[in-house]
């Protein structure tokens, strides 16, 4: 019965109370919920690295004998009691101490902070691009579907997102670099360094912005608010650029969101170790190659944090674009 | 005024009327064609997979030095390699053709498991609200803040790369996407008289769920599945690239661009063409799924 009461089709109006409204307790709010993800994630890899795996096999050279890799658990106090680990585990990785990296003889967190900050440039740099492709091309495509212009640019963005970042990388190589030498193949040479890692984020990414766009302008399109603003006789180009993109705003500011939070999850570090880009990508596949466990998982709790700062960057975002939401 | 407003909204059809029509038959025409050839398209590949030794003009695994490294349409003793040669002198077409059915096995068992626990866990949220919302939603949170990519190489280098963990990791990818659209679109069904209806003339919620939720959710999944057995299909590709996915002796087309990719500048063919095939399967499921999608606009 609560359920039909929770579910009267009336207007909703944002709720005051125990949620809150403002945008200051939505923060706090969210700002919990975001070290509530960080624990959860820390909690999974601690899961992962000592149940599921052994991380004295791990810290243990390949041709280690049996006492030796007992000698490596009693080093790291595997040894004691499973909650005792979990505690220490979690105190060592709050306070910073993500453990020595073996291959470069030095902290972990050092290693990942110093390929943290080109990571960030190039998925900025990246997302950006792709937004610029994806919004302009989704509105003017969605604005008259079955156009010449949509079809062209429809198929366009299906290939690219159809295609593997990686891959798509190694293409512009061949061609930007090793066939028209414009740009360097691969690693931080200079400003141009980033012009074609970046291009390979924006083709593929502004592929599934322009996808998202433009089914939310068609959907709006036939809205009777845009029939209204017609039959009044604005221009197109007003109802297009200054109500339609109002309206798909929130839409298109959650996609470019979750787009950059989802580029996080994979393609820019394929898109890095292709190109040599000196980040986490790149980092992280080497230590892997050299076993480096604390790299690799300073690597993955590093970003995950910043993943979940953008997420919540762009939530709210989100909320300031459209105050309608109610906060929930 | 409701007249008034009645009558705006009917001229205002009538207008538009001949240039919808127009739109939607040229629409029509063009996905209709291209539909049907990207649909072959995919048969051929399922074909591949089914039966690779009646499609593989040679032995994926005959080594043969003395024609190593040969371009695309050429010849050797043995007859015309149309895909060329790698560095051990094997027919690429051959490997192609043997690629297909572990690069589908993954892709679709993956996909299937990622869609099962995405859409239940999305109705649930939805319809449920408040804690299991939350909870839900922050663990898919919580698997979006991992980055998969980091997590895979982290798991396979304590594991050891496999198939199995393979098919364990990519799951992971795809279930919080299906529970965000489940659960929005869950959240919008929920408001709906009939629910209310449902509910009212005493229902149960498993069948409120099952029978008046799910079924209106269906295309929406229909046509993510087909989408995200492309992307799974791409991440497989870029696990086994980076030397963490699928392992020698076996084959994938991802594997198959690895292979490729230190001969880049002398043999580009051993990495572009494996990338052509892969993309090309991942448009027609593109392709498909907004197929998919017309049928379910239209039907509702």
């Amino acid at each position: 019965m609560t359920a039909v009461e929770k579910t009267s089709p009336l207007p909703v109006r944002p709720r005051r109370g125990r949620t809150g409204g403002g945008l200051g307790p939505l923060l706090l709010r969210r700002l919990r919920d975001g070290v509530i993800t960080l624990v959860l994630v820390v909690a999974i890899i601690f899961i992962l690295a000592h149940v599921v795996g052994d991380p004295a096999l791990v810290y243990a050279p390949i041709d280690a004998t049996d006492e030796e890799i007992e000698r490596i658990a009693r080093n790291f106090g595997l040894d004691r009691p499973f909650h005792e680990r979990f505690g220490s585990y979690f105190a060592d990785v709050f306070t910073g101490d993500f453990g020595e990296s073996m291959w470069q003889q030095r902290p972990a967190l050092q290693a990942v902070g110093e390929a943290l900050p080109d990571t960030v440039q190039l998925t900025l740099v990246g997302i950006v691009g792709a937004a610029v492709f994806g919004i302009i091309g989704g509105i003017l495509a969605g604005s008259r579907p079955g156009s010449l212009f949509d079809r062209g640019s429809n198929f366009l963005s299906v290939t690219a997102l159809s295609v593997p970042n990686f891959w798509l990388g190694l293409l512009l190589i061949v061609v930007f670099a090793v066939q028209f030498g414009i740009f360097p193949t691969s690693g931080r040479i200079g400003p141009s360094s980033i012009v074609l890692p970046a291009l390979t984020i924006a083709i593929v990414h502004g592929g599934r912005i322009f996808q998202l766009v433009r089914s939310a302008t068609v959907e709006e399109m036939s809205k009777p608010y845009v029939r209204v603003a017609r039959s009044k006789g604005f221009p197109h180009r007003r109802v297009l650029w200054g109500h339609v993109l109002r309206n798909t705003g929130l839409t298109t500011a959650t996609i470019a969101g979750w787009e950059y939070v989802r580029l996080w999850g994979g393609a820019v570090f394929a898109i890095e170790y292709v190109f040599a880009w000196p980040g986490i990508g790149t980092l992280t596949i080497n230590a892997a190659h050299r076993q480096d466990f604390f790299v690799l998982q300073a690597a993955v709790i590093i970003a995950g944090a910043f993943v979940i700062v953008a997420n919540l960057i762009v939530d709210l975002l989100y909320r300031v674009i459209d105050n309608r939401i109610k906060a929930s | 005024m409701p007249v008034n407003v009645v009558d705006t909204d009917r001229s205002a059809s009538r207008l538009r009327a001949p240039l919808t029509a127009v739109n939607r038959r040229l629409s029509t025409i063009a996905a209709g064609r291209a539909w049907w050839g990207f649909a072959a398209f995919l048969a051929l590949m399922a074909a591949w997979a089914i039966a690779p030794d009646f499609f593989a003009p040679y032995d994926a695994e005959r080594l043969d030095p003395r024609n190593r490294l040969l371009g695309p349409f050429s010849d050797s003793t043995l007859g015309s390699h149309w895909a060329g040669t790698d560095s051990l002198g094997i027919d690429l077409f051959s490997q192609m053709v043997q690629g297909a059915r572990l690069t589908f096995y993954i892709a679709i068992v993956a996909t299937l498991l990622g869609t099962g626990i995405g859409v239940t866990l999305g109705m649930l949220a939805g319809y449920f609200g408040g804690f299991w919302d939350r909870l839900i939603m922050r663990l898919g949170e919580a698997q979006t803040a991992m980055p998969m990519f980091l997590v895979a190489i982290l798991l396979l280098s304590l594991l050891g790369p496999s198939v199995t963990i393979l098919i364990i990791v990519l799951p992971t990818l795809v279930w919080p996407i299906f529970a965000r659209v489940v659960r929005a679109e869950t959240l919008q069904i929920k408001q709906a008289t009939y629910i209310e209806a449902a509910v009212a003339t005493g229902c149960s919620t498993p069948a409120v769920l099952g029978r008046h939720v799910l079924p209106n959710v269906v295309p929406r999944i229909l046509v993510l599945f087909v989408v995200e057995i492309g992307h799974v299909m791409l991440a497989e590709a870029g696990l086994s690239f980076l030397g963490v996915g699928v392992q020698p002796p076996d084959i994938t087309w991802g594997l198959l661009i690895a292979d490729g990719r230190p001969l880049l500048t002398v043999a580009w063919w051993l990495t572009i063409l494996p990338g052509v095939l892969l993309s090309i399967t991942v448009l027609s499921l593109n392709i498909l799924s907004r197929r998919f999608e017309q049928y379910a606009g239209a039907a509702a």
